[in-house]
């Protein structure tokens, strides 16, 4: 009877001090961390991290703009973090608590989004490209090397039903500009009705808009190719390598260029502890932890520091580090406003319906 | 205690509940369904600052642009349909099973409307993407059933991101939402109803259908009702097991609120959505109560 006694009691303690104990809220996206990354700060911080997901910007800013509190670090990408810097949602940095800031490279630094980088540090990049399973590909002798893989039907004819697109209305229709020839920030009418009209001419050709689990169906084999993330390609290779399958997933980047994201860490303006919060973005900020995430995760980097102990693997890979030609085809996605939004959102809606 | 303060101490917390989370949250729908968009989501303010550009104030905007294409509507009714659908499938697989349940020896019952329960205490989401897995194409369930058509020289055909999984999705989450209610009214039949049919000659087709069907009809209401709502509005099936074509309007209302950050059209959408259950429940009542 005592020892179940001493059970309860212990029971009823536990919640008390796991409250007491420090911890660090991190809202990030999905698979954009690695769990070896987190033990470290763990260790080095004493303190734990709770870690939430997200798997799309306007998803982190419809949440906040709803009140959504308890959140230290975001890591939103820069075009969200224009929105949250006007939207006040966002705290200063107090740059004397980051001295590693230094290390990010100087063209990373003082974007229009946020001049001066008084909110926000630079963490990682990722390109959205096609993910595509190499053997399969092979086989059917499809293309990759553009846009058309995922938009014409003369190449989805050969891998109908094995191809999956992002759920993301932003990303897909920067993915069907990019192929028409024009920018990914395109807002004219004329121009988002060409692209809406190659979305639904591909349309029957994919199983699904998916926007989380396309890694997944890439390793089990279920998906060919996928519109997705470079990391995300990054990591379902992994998973297919550790499952011994008989392919790999590869990144291709499309010659029509592409989106490349840049994700800053930002501090929400009520995070319960922003000396938590400036510990781990200068953390992220080393050059040694910042190379991890792009040796674990496949992330582009934006750190200098970090180049020396980047594996040459992942150097070579032209989908995280692009050649100067390519990256200058690639864009950052800029926020729309409120009327812009409406206006895409009802082609999205035609595009999902029809 | 008089009788009438007695009701109002019954009836009063429910009434608290649904007024704070029932009405108050449809009326602050209501009103936000007449404003416009914020710029960076939430709603533009009412009572704007006299800046030209800024929008503020009531607007029909959103319910002209509802009312202005057919897709929406269109939207809808094929929820309706998806949600009929449940509804039927749910009821044809809940009858048997609930009445399998009353009918069988009293110690056994309680154990049985548990592992009706049982799937409740897993995460519904996880039950989801488990059936992810088993429709999926390397699963042995769809080989089975694609081994199994194709001896008809169909298919092979793709089981998951399709309309069948979404229905069965539905189905599979709704069906105790069914059970239960039927089970709750069946156990009451009188036993001794039957007997007498029995000793009057009535076939055992002919008692079910004159006595324990027309008997248990509020049970088939209120098990309707509970399946019907909420898979008129549910989004995560949809979303996890459909394809391209797979949305309800429920993922249209998410799609609102979380990426476009347009919450009056949102608002609009629920608005529309709400005053159909409720028409629903209303129905379903009124049959019930003129039985």
């Amino acid at each position: 009877m005592k020892k179940l006694l001493a059970v309860v009691a212990l029971l009823f303690a536990l919640p008390a001090w796991a409250q007491k104990a420090d911890v660090l809220h991190l809202y990030n996206w999905n698979d954009y961390m690695s769990d070896e990354t987190i033990k470290r700060f763990e260790a080095f911080c004493k303190c734990k991290v709770k870690q939430t997901y997200y798997s799309d910007n306007d998803e982190l800013i419809a949440k906040l703009q709803a009140g959504a509190k308890g959140y230290d670090v975001l890591v939103p990408t820069m075009n969200a973090v224009e929105a949250l810097i006007k939207m006040k949602a966002l705290m200063p940095l107090d740059k004397a608590q980051l001295p590693n800031l230094k290390n990010v490279m100087p063209e990373y630094l003082n974007t229009a989004f946020d001049p001066g980088n008084t909110y926000s540090a630079p963490y990682a990049m990722s390109i959205t490209l096609i993910g595509y399973n190499d053997r399969k590909v092979k086989e059917l002798g499809v293309p990759v090397d553009s846009w058309a893989t995922i938009f014409d039907p003369k190449i989805l004819e050969k891998i109908k039903g094995k191809v999956t697109v992002m759920d993301s209305q932003r990303e897909l229709m920067a993915a069907a500009l990019k192929y028409l020839g024009y920018s990914v920030n395109d807002t004219d009418d004329a121009h988002l009705q060409e692209a809406k009209a190659v979305l639904l001419k591909a349309k029957p050709y994919w199983a699904a808009f998916n926007a989380s689990s396309y890694i997944k169906e890439l390793t089990v084999g279920n998906i060919w190719v996928a519109h997705g993330f470079s990391n995300d390609m990054f990591q379902a290779n992994l998973d297919a390598k550790e499952a011994k399958r008989p392919f790999g997933i590869l990144p291709a980047l499309p010659k029509e260029g592409a989106v490349l994201a840049l994700d800053a860490m930002v501090i929400h303006k009520s995070a319960p502890r922003p000396d938590l919060a400036h510990k781990f973005i200068n953390f992220m900020l080393d050059g040694k932890n910042s190379a991890d995430l792009t040796n674990m995760i496949g992330s582009g980097n934006p750190n200098a520091d970090a180049m020396q102990y980047i594996t040459p693997e992942i150097k070579a890979l032209k989908a995280v580090f692009p050649d100067a030609e390519t990256a200058k085809k690639l864009e950052m996605l800029k926020d729309l406003n409120s009327k812009q939004r409406r206006a895409m959102s009802k082609i999205w809606t035609e595009v999902k319906v029809k | 205690m008089s009788t009438r303060a007695q009701k109002w101490l019954v009836s009063g917390p429910p009434l608290v509940y649904l007024l704070v989370f029932f009405a108050i949250p449809t009326l602050i729908m209501l009103l936000a369904s007449f404003q416009y968009p914020g710029e960076y989501g939430g709603l533009a303010p009412l009572f704007g600052t006299g800046d030209p550009d800024e929008l503020s104030g009531l607007t029909f905007e959103s319910y002209q642009r509802f009312f202005g294409d057919a897709i929406y509507l269109g939207l809808f009714f094929k929820s309706f349909l998806y949600a009929t659908a449940t509804t039927l499938f749910c009821l044809l697989l809940a009858y048997p099973l609930a009445l399998l349940i009353t009918r069988s020896p009293k110690k056994y019952r309680d154990l049985l409307v548990l592992l009706v329960i049982l799937p409740f205490w897993s995460n519904f989401l996880i039950r989801i993407y488990a059936w992810m897995i088993i429709l999926g194409p390397q699963s042995l369930f769809a080989k089975g059933f694609n081994g199994f058509v194709g001896l008809f020289g169909i298919g092979p055909l793709p089981l998951l991101f399709s309309p069948i999984a979404v229905l069965i999705g539905l189905v599979y989450v709704h069906l105790p939402f069914m059970v239960l209610p039927l089970y709750a009214n069946l156990e009451k039949h009188d036993p001794a109803l039957l007997d007498a049919a029995q000793d009057l000659g009535a076939s055992s087709w002919r008692r079910f259908w004159r006595i324990t069907f027309p008997l248990s009809l509020p049970g088939v209401y209120a098990g309707s009702a509970l399946v019907f709502i909420p898979a008129l509005g549910i989004f995560a099936i949809p979303d996890i097991l459909g394809g391209t074509d797979g949305i309800l309007v429920g993922n249209l209302i998410k799609q609102q609120f979380l990426d476009s950050r347009d919450w009056p059209f949102g608002s609009v959408l629920s608005m529309i959505l709400t005053l159909l259950a409720i028409l629903f429940v209303g129905l379903a009542a009124w049959f019930a109560r003129r039985k």
